[in-house]
């Protein structure tokens, strides 16, 4: 699977991001747009997703953590993610309050299932399911 | 401010151009088709505006008759290009930051994007989510357009 980087505009010029579209079970005609954060151990989400999703949060195991600049609250729930054609069940870190524009796959959630190629010189990525 | 009276339907209307944009204040576009008005900033179809302006069904009308209308109040009408813009070899990006420009005006807004086309763009991601429902559309993507530095580039330094 092919995807072009995303041309994010910013105050001055605009911002390129290797980021792609995760359909989350739930919110099949939405994809929301996902960072390729390889710096991430884990996948965190914004937590209107897992609202709108309908995923259950209640119980779940919760985190405080500072990212990028922010604290937040992250619960823990596992749901079914797909990019292209391929699907996968992920552990998901639901974060609030959320101040990114888009999500952040890591490692655990995401890294460890696919083979990534970052070929930033000509703004694309190469993403296969490891076999 | 312009008023402009109209016979729609065999029947007498007034329009005013603060009244419609008052009246849009709060109300997301529909799908665009092929003809569109601006309306602070925004776009949308031309007959969503008058048949939210005169409770007309739009069967009772034509695009022509709603542009028309709406371009001697003073909003900018259009026709969608389906072409894509000559590319600058200058500029960086996959798409020379076309993509860039098209999602600046919604800088802080969510939107749901297909292809580079923005569908809807909205306060919350729960009315985006809304709207594609409402109309049965699928999008792309879906995202908020950063509203400064840190919003769009997280962890990393830009």
């Amino acid at each position: 699977m092919r995807f072009a980087f995303k041309e994010l505009p910013g105050t001055s010029g605009y911002y390129l991001r290797p980021a792609v579209p995760v359909t989350v079970e739930g919110i099949a005609r939405a994809p929301q747009l996902c960072l390729l954060d390889t710096g991430a151990l884990h996948n965190r989400f914004a937590a209107w997703v897992a609202d709108a999703a309908g995923v259950d949060l209640t119980g779940a195991d919760e985190e405080r953590l500072a990212v990028g600049g922010f604290v937040t609250a992250a619960r823990l729930a596992s749901v079914q993610l797909t990019l292209g054609e391929v699907t996968w069940e992920s552990p998901v870190w639901f974060c609030d309050p959320w101040p990114l524009a888009f999500h952040l796959l890591g490692q655990e959630g995401f890294f460890r299932w696919f083979d990534v190629r970052v070929r930033a010189a000509v703004y694309e990525l190469e993403i296969e399911p490891e076999a | 401010m312009s008023q402009v009276q109209a016979t729609i339907a065999q029947q007498q209307f007034a329009f005013d151009t603060t009244e419609v944009g008052r009246r849009l204040r709060d109300v997301l576009p529909e799908p665009l088709g092929e003809h569109y008005v601006v309306v602070a900033g925004r776009r949308f179809p031309p007959k969503q505006v008058i048949s939210l302006m005169t409770g007309l069904d739009r069967a009772d009308f034509n695009s022509h008759q709603a542009r028309r209308i709406l371009s001697r109040l003073g909003f900018t009408v259009g026709r969608r290009s389906r072409a894509t813009p000559p590319a600058s070899p200058a500029r960086r990006g996959p798409h020379q930051g076309h993509e860039a420009d098209l999602l600046r005006p919604f800088a802080g807004r969510w939107v749901a994007q297909r292809g580079l086309e923005v569908l809807v763009a909205a306060d919350t991601p729960q009315a985006v989510l809304a709207w594609l429902e409402r109309h049965n559309q699928h999008a792309d993507a879906m995202f908020r357009v950063p509203g400064d530095q840190t919003e769009a580039t997280g962890l990393a330094p830009a």
